[in-house]
């Protein structure tokens, strides 16, 4: 009964880096890059990755940003090609990556449901008896006739899941998808991955979110550079994934995007502003004033912000916000609550104080910014330009924020 | 290979899913909608039979069917290796995020554009009844010249897109080269107003026997000779192979090149 679906030995993904800026670099250099070709180089996205996933497993991938899950994902799917290894997968794959990605914007939600079933190789028959509970399942029956580029985000996503869900595959690949959509549409997504876990299929998840794998995945796999660093237990694999973001307290790989305290590249289109007050760096500090990226539920959390004021008494109001690695915005603070000076010194630091971090486990993204009193006019403002991570064991609520709050009861 | 040729059958379904949605999204949202398909290459016709039969005059009895067939030829190579050439750049996105042969996008361009042709051919059928040319047994040869057509621009159209996917610029060279080889190619003119010395020239353009093994049964009302069919065809069986090969071997990497 207990089958193995998904076979990977000794797997590499090496990506050469002219690969990587792809059709935006080419006209400078191409003969250029055409000569050179033999001298380039690569990074490997992933190596030497040996796994056996079985049937009636949910098995769980972790590991920060650009550790290699994505590219696991993918190489699994067939999208992208080994270049070391070999992967091989028995049965029908239903690759919830990227949703919708097989739409086409100009056709109805009708055709794009046949489209995408041709896609992933349903027969034509099965979808057209199965396309009133794709209907009924997305919720979009008033809308299936409207071409899915006047659809929202959230009815893109639903529509895409109601029919890999009803294809019955026997490999699923999920890439956060559990993040989209309304609370009772991912309840109901939720079950039917449990229901395909019944009926013998092999799910692996990839996921930020570290109490869902615990919840429902059997074993996980950490990926740590594109190696495998951990294979076991979800429990296990959990405990060792947080042993090794604390050990590096800065989570090197991250860092390479917006690398805490350093400067972000100008033209960022995470970064606008007039500059009349740049924001030249922002560091995440503990108590003692210890830069660090990893930081516990309750936890001192200071942020600062170092400034350079180009002009001699400029006012400015400084602001920062948390926000989900959703986008989604936490908290959005500024200091015209504060007692501020009324001119600005000419260069200093703002530190952003909160006591005790109410924010729950999870990578969260933080703003930045500098603005002229009245806040119409932005001088330096950087969009969920940083990042840091909560991590937090234990606790019998759930969310990302603790609300300070009590519960009592009255009898009668 | 044969892994690769069964998988390409199991994906039927989505060739002609994607050839039917192409040939339906053209007609969307336009009054005249698939008639335009028709109605494009019949005024670049006129235009042409015009300037040719009244102003310059070429010594051809019913030049109209003579530029017809012959334009019928050129289109049906010129616009489906045009607009082929973009298909695996177009469909990035999807490339990017599901797995699917990639031969499937190549090939529904190739197959939406000959239903056009097809319905051209028939136009023409038209137009030799009301020009009074002779329809002869001879014309049970087009079908093979329609074939050799389709499995040349093809083949022709895998090799100009793997050279498209790794430098953009091959779509508007193609385009380009095609506008010349259009003069370069007895289309227009009939092959006797060349002077003598530029006419083994012809015999290195590969579509001039394209040309003539479809314009014989059309014009001349017998087969076309039998050294120009052998030609066509071993252009057909040396290209289509080329370009297959080579998509084949370069698909698994295309992913690379498409952001």
């Amino acid at each position: 009964m207990e089958k193995t679906l998904i076979k990977t030995s000794s797997a590499g993904v090496k990506y050469f880096m002219n690969y990587e800026d792809g059709a935006a670099a080419m006209p400078r250099g191409t003969i250029r890059s055409l000569l050179e070709r033999k001298k380039r180089k690569g990074f490997w996205a992933l190596r030497d990755v040996s796994l056996e996933i079985r049937s009636g497993e949910i098995f769980g991938v972790i590991g920060s940003n650009g550790a290699g899950k994505s590219t696991l994902l993918k190489a699994v799917a067939g999208i992208i090609p080994v270049t070391e290894g070999e992967i091989s997968v028995d049965g029908t794959l239903a690759p919830l990556i990227e949703l919708g990605a097989a739409f086409n914007q100009e056709l109805t939600g009708a055709e794009n449901i046949f489209l995408s079933g041709s896609i992933y190789r349903i027969p034509r028959r099965a979808i057209r008896e199965n396309f009133d509970k794709i209907v009924e399942f997305s919720g979009l029956r008033r809308f299936i006739h409207t071409p899915v580029k006047n659809y929202s985000s959230g009815m893109f996503i639903r529509l895409a899941f109601s029919i890999v869900i009803f294809f019955k595959p026997d490999v699923v690949l999920i890439d956060e998808v559990f993040s989209v959509g309304d609370a009772v549409f991912q309840q109901r997504s939720f079950e039917k991955m449990l229901f395909f876990k019944e009926r013998g299929a092999a799910i692996v998840l990839v996921s930020h979110d570290l109490n869902l794998i615990s919840q429902i995945c059997g074993r996980a796999l950490v990926l740590s550079k594109g190696r495998a660093s951990f294979l076991g237990k979800a429990e296990e694999a959990i405990n060792h994934y947080l042993q090794l973001i604390r050990s590096r307290e800065g989570l090197e790989e991250d860092a390479k995007g917006p690398e805490p305290g350093a400067l972000a590249a100008a033209e960022d289109s995470r970064r606008w502003g007039t500059r009349k007050v740049e924001i030249v760096g922002v560091d995440f500090v503990d108590e003692k004033g210890n830069r660090k990226n990893v930081f516990s539920t309750g936890d001192y959390f200071e942020a600062r912000l170092s400034y350079v004021s180009h002009g001699a008494g400029v006012k400015a109001v400084f602001g920062a916000a948390f926000n989900t690695i959703y986008k989604m915005l936490i908290y959005g603070p500024n200091t015209l609550e504060a007692d501020f000076p009324d001119s600005l010194p000419e260069r200093g630091t703002v530190r952003f104080i909160v006591p005790r971090l109410p924010l729950f486990e999870g990578d969260y993204l933080f703003s930045a910014s500098v603005y002229d009193p009245s806040l119409t006019v932005a001088y330096d403002h950087h969009e969920m330009m940083y990042f840091f991570r909560v991590i937090s064991r234990g606790g019998r609520d759930f969310g990302c924020v603790r609300i300070d709050s009590r519960w009592e009861i009255t009898a009668g | 290979m044969k892994k690769y040729l069964l998988e390409l059958i199991q994906f039927r379904d989505l060739l002609l899913n994607l050839t039917l949605t192409e040939l339906k999204l053209r007609c969307r949202n336009s009054v005249l909608g698939f008639l335009w398909t028709i109605l494009n290459p019949l005024f670049y016709l006129l235009v042409l039979a015009f300037v040719f039969s009244r102003i310059i005059k070429f010594q051809v009895p019913n030049y109209t069917i003579f530029l017809f067939a012959g334009l019928a030829s050129w289109l049906m190579i010129q616009q489906t290796v045009t607009i082929a050439t973009a298909s695996i750049v177009n469909n990035q996105a999807l490339i990017r995020r599901v797995y699917v042969p990639k031969m499937v996008f190549p090939l529904s361009n190739v197959l939406s554009r000959y239903i056009d042709h097809a319905i051209l051919i028939l136009v023409l059928f038209g137009f030799m009844a009301i020009f009074k040319a002779p329809f002869t047994w001879s014309l049970l040869f087009i079908p093979v010249a329609v074939l050799l057509h389709f499995f040349f621009s093809w083949g022709l159209s895998l090799i100009t897109t793997v050279a498209h996917i790794r430098i953009r610029d091959v779509q508007h060279v193609v385009a380009i080269l095609f506008q010349i080889l259009f003069y370069a190619t007895p289309v227009i003119y009939p092959l006797d107003v060349l002077p003598l010395k530029y006419r083994p020239l012809l015999l290195w353009n590969p579509f001039y026997y394209f040309v003539e093994c479809f314009r014989f049964p059309v014009f001349n009302s017998s087969l076309p000779p039998g050294r120009l069919i052998l030609a066509a065809l071993a252009l057909t069986v040396v290209t289509f192979g080329a370009g297959f090969f080579l998509f084949y071997k370069k698909e698994k990497f295309f992913v690379f090149h498409l952001s």
